[in-house]
């Protein structure tokens, strides 16, 4: 090595330099540091496939445009992988169907339009000229100050709040509370400083009990919230058009599916497959829907209503769909019993932001969240497709709780200041602040905003026994057209090994991953006793 | 030309080890589906094959990065990278923007390569360079997410390289000690090389100093064919056919090759002579079929009355910088340093 060894390993993985001193089944280093995981031992074998790839390429071009266009490409770090698939391509022109691909994204709640365009072809990088310029804001140097101040003393009270100097905080949060009246308060900065300073103010002058006590209202104004949230910025869209995405690949060739849903809401996920398996070649399964959500006080059964308004559009497209809903206020209350899960039927698990909720206080042995991904594995589901808030919002010390939340929230909200719809964008930002608040103030099992980084969610998975499906380039493509919808060119699709994330301005904030139950040493054929829950 | 491929593939496997081969062999092929016969670019497959990679306000080897937009109407983004601070390396979200403590401190500007259609300042082969950096000049590195063609053709990149320089210039934040200046280098790789020359010419007409311009295998081209072309193509990753294709996706629809941005040596390009133009360094590999190109613009630099040092590297290829497995790696990294370093004795 030379004199650059402090330089040289900055960004990568493995201690090695070259391929020629590290171990065989070690990751080359330096591809690591490329982004590329190649085991030292396959380089050889890796650069006859690219040899091959490039010489049946130069002989026949027509063979370039079909890998380019209807190829649908997975986990480009794996480059072993991506190259072998890439030669089976072409050694196999088509031998795989094309997968079908979600209809163009539709007006869902008011009316099931059947649109036939998909979204296969190339089309051109979408023109630029068409979103509307941003409002040019002007910032004074003095704001930019008191900007930066406001972060420091927020981070200066969060300190002495872990530190149990209530008393300093406390007068902290009195500055603070006059340096926002010098600031812009209704965007940047000030905004989303003042949402902090006033969720500190709840922790730390909030009567006793009170940081217990949930900071989400009733069922109702949360779906009126998540609404406008779904509304007015891509996070939830991206997230409901991937998996579907993700869901439709792994329903194919099946005529029995069942659709588990860890939180229904709306049901504003299920419109679009509902139509893209009505378009299915070859014709629609049967659709079950099983929706989880919070019981309705009054009487009222919104689930049932939802299911209704879902079986509406199903019949309306010849879909043969049945709807059932299990209300749970807490989803570690459902017993897989509860979800009648069939053994001739494809099962799909999907969970939008729900794992996180079952993490519990302190990482203790038996949380909910083992108990609940067992029970999952144990109906080895064809698919589970998971979407969860890319933050580490669950370290055990307040302080680097505050910093990730001050950082991930003054993103979100950042990407929120283009949107132009109101009133949800307001009520969009009282969803957010509604989650601030709970990683701010809430301890113990009122604090259900666990959220945890896709890199824990997956050791967490592979460890409960799942194995990744990859997301391919043809789901990242529509959701990067997905967001060609939006206003803003801040936002971002990513792919991630095999999984796809939706950021601001390079700031992954949400991410998207399939699974499934991985084979099981002692059950090889993975069969169940749906009855029960055991493995036979 | 059949038979000739496999001793082609053979030739380039020779020159260079193993992992940057695969490396540089798999950018090629991705390449290779990325452009379209028509001129038009396949951006969501490009961007689903980047490898990119996050900032990092954890100090790792003694680096820090993190992003800011330095223009909210182009969404123009640059990931700045500082040396992180020895006693306290736990960086704070306030000590990002911290004023820079040295008499003297370079900050280097950097333009990624990519032959203006490829790679973002977070492509991770370009995130590793840029920290290399700056261990390498003890600098802060600006690295500028500038955009691309064939969406954004000439001049978007230049504009973009323009208000960055601007903003870095007006950073109190990264003015040195000693003259309480922005000590200000460009650098660039492949067509981020051509933007370097691009942005010091139109600061040559105001009154922003650059001290330096760092130019590794930097994109020029023209209308004539020249011998190195003929004698290197498709031999060492690189093919005439790409080049053209990505100097049609660059420039204005209806122009040549000999338009001053490609050939600013050339019949069209403007005098150098008597401007306030920054000391370069040029450095040319001597397996790029451009490198006629390349030598001709130090050498035009050289006529005009600049100061230029060409490198010329004899038996590396495109991209020999992005892995630090062979000796010219480190002989460019050595000459950087110097190149940086001999401001601020």
């Amino acid at each position: 090595m030379g004199p650059y060894d402090s330089a040289i390993s900055a960004g990568s993985s493995s201690g090695s330099s070259s391929s020629s001193t590290s171990k065989p089944h070690e990751i080359d280093g330096l591809l690591a540091g490329a982004g590329y995981k190649v085991r030292s031992s396959d380089l050889r074998q890796v650069a006859q496939r690219l040899e091959r790839l490039e010489t049946v390429m130069v002989n026949s071009p027509s063979d370039v445009s079909q890998l380019a266009s209807d190829t649908v490409h997975y986990n480009p770090s794996d480059m072993a992988s991506w190259v072998d698939s890439l030669l089976s391509e072409l050694n196999n022109p088509h031998a795989l169907p094309l997968p079908s691909d979600l209809p163009d994204f539709p007006d869902l709640i008011a009316s099931p339009v059947l649109n036939q365009t998909t979204m296969q072809n190339d089309d051109a990088w979408a023109d630029p000229n068409i979103i509307p310029p941003h409002q040019l804001k002007v910032v004074t140097a003095m704001e930019e100050d008191s900007g930066i101040k406001l972060v420091h003393m927020l981070l200066t009270c969060a300190e002495s709040i872990q530190r149990g100097e209530l008393a300093l905080a406390g007068s902290l949060i009195e500055n603070m509370q006059a340096l926002l009246t010098r600031v812009n308060t209704v965007c940047g900065i000030g905004k989303v400083a003042g949402y902090f300073i006033d969720a500190l103010n709840r922790r730390v002058f909030a009567p006793r009990g009170f940081a217990n006590n949930s900071t989400y209202g009733s069922a109702y104004e949360n779906e009126v919230l998540y609404h406008h949230f779904y509304e007015a910025s891509p996070y939830l869209k991206f997230a409901h058009f991937t998996a579907n995405q993700a869901i439709l690949e792994a329903f194919d060739g099946h005529d029995c599916v069942h659709v588990i849903d860890f939180n229904l809401m709306h049901g504003l996920q299920w419109p679009p497959l509902i139509q893209a398996l009505a378009l299915r070649p070859g014709g629609p399964p049967l659709l079950r829907l099983t929706g989880i959500g919070p019981p309705s006080p009054d009487g009222h059964d919104s689930l049932r209503e939802i299911g209704l308004r879902l079986a509406e559009l199903a019949q309306s497209v010849n879909v043969r769909f049945a709807f059932r809903g299990v209300a749970a206020s807490r989803l570690e209350d459902v017993k897989p019993w509860m979800l009648e899960v069939s053994p001739k039927e494809a099962v799909a698990v999907n969970s939008i932001m729900q794992l996180h909720r079952l993490l519990g206080a302190n990482n203790t042995r038996n949380l909910p969240i083992e108990m609940v991904l067992g029970w999952i594995r144990n109906l080895n589901p064809k698919i589970m497709t998971v979407v969860e808030q890319e933050a580490d919002h669950n370290q055990v010390g307040f302080l680097d709780r505050f910093t990730e939340a001050l950082y991930y929230y003054s993103t979100m909200f950042d990407s929120l200041e283009a949107c132009a719809l109101q009133p949800s964008k307001a009520l969009a930002e009282i969803y957010i602040q509604r989650e601030i608040c709970n990683v701010v103030c809430c301890e113990g099992s009122a604090r259900v905003e666990r959220h945890e980084p896709l890199a824990k969610w997956r050791s967490r998975l592979v460890q409960a026994g799942f194995r990744p499906l990859h997301l391919g380039s043809n789901a990242f493509k529509q959701a990067s057209m997905l967001l060609t919808l939006f206003s803003s060119e801040g936002y971002c699709v990513e792919e991630n090994e095999g999984c796809l994330t939706l950021g601001w301005h390079s700031r992954p904030l949400i991410a998207a991953s399939a699974w499934q139950a991985a084979a099981d040493v002692s059950n090889p054929l993975g069969i169940v006793n749906h009855n029960n829950g055991q493995v036979l | 030309m059949a038979g000739s491929n496999e001793v082609n593939l053979n030739e380039s496997r020779m020159v260079v080890p193993l992992n940057t081969w695969v490396l540089i062999s798999n950018f090629k092929l991705a390449y290779n589906l990325l452009r379209r016969p028509d001129g038009t670019f396949n951006r969501h497959l490009a961007e689903f094959l980047d490898r990119k990679v996050p900032p990092n306000a954890n100090s790792i080897d003694g680096v820090f990065s993190f992003d800011v937009i330095i223009d909210r109407e182009t969404s123009l983004l640059s990931r700045i990278y500082r040396p992180a601070n020895a006693e306290d390396p736990q960086t704070k979200y306030v000590d990002l923007e911290k004023p820079v403590t040295s008499e003297v401190v370079p900050v280097i500007i950097f333009f990624h390569g990519g032959s203006f259609a490829h790679s973002s300042a977070n492509s991770a082969i370009y995130d590793t360079l840029c920290r290399r950096l700056v261990g390498i000049c003890k600098a802060v590195v600006v690295s500028v997410n500038y955009r691309r063609a064939p969406e954004n053709p000439y001049p978007s990149a230049y504009d973009d390289g323009w208000t960055a320089l601007q903003w870095v210039n007006s950073r109190s934040w990264l003015q040195s000690k000693r003259d309480s200046r922005v000590h200000i280098y460009l650098a660039g790789d492949s067509s981020g090389g051509n933007i370097v020359h691009n942005v010091a010419l139109r600061a040559a007409r105001t009154d922003i100093e650059i001290l330096g311009n760092i130019l590794l295998n930097p994109m020029f081209g023209g209308q004539e064919r020249t011998e190195s072309e003929k004698r290197l193509d498709g031999r060492y990753f690189v093919t005439l056919q790409d080049r053209d294709w990505y100097w049609r996706a660059f420039l204005p629809e209806g122009e040549d090759r000999d338009h001053p941005a490609c050939n600013p040596f050339g019949p069209r390009g403007e005098s150098l002579e008597g401007i306030k133009f920054p000391k370069s360094l040029v450095v040319v590999a001597g397996l790029d079929l451009i490198q006629d190109w390349q030598l001709a613009y130090a050498k035009g630099l050289d006529k005009a009355g600049q100061k230029v040092k060409p490198l010329y590297l004899e038996n590396a290829t495109i991209g020999f910088y992005l892995l630090p497995n062979n000796d010219h790696f480190y002989t460019v990294m050595n000459e950087i340093s110097d190149f940086v370093s001999s401001d601020c004795a």
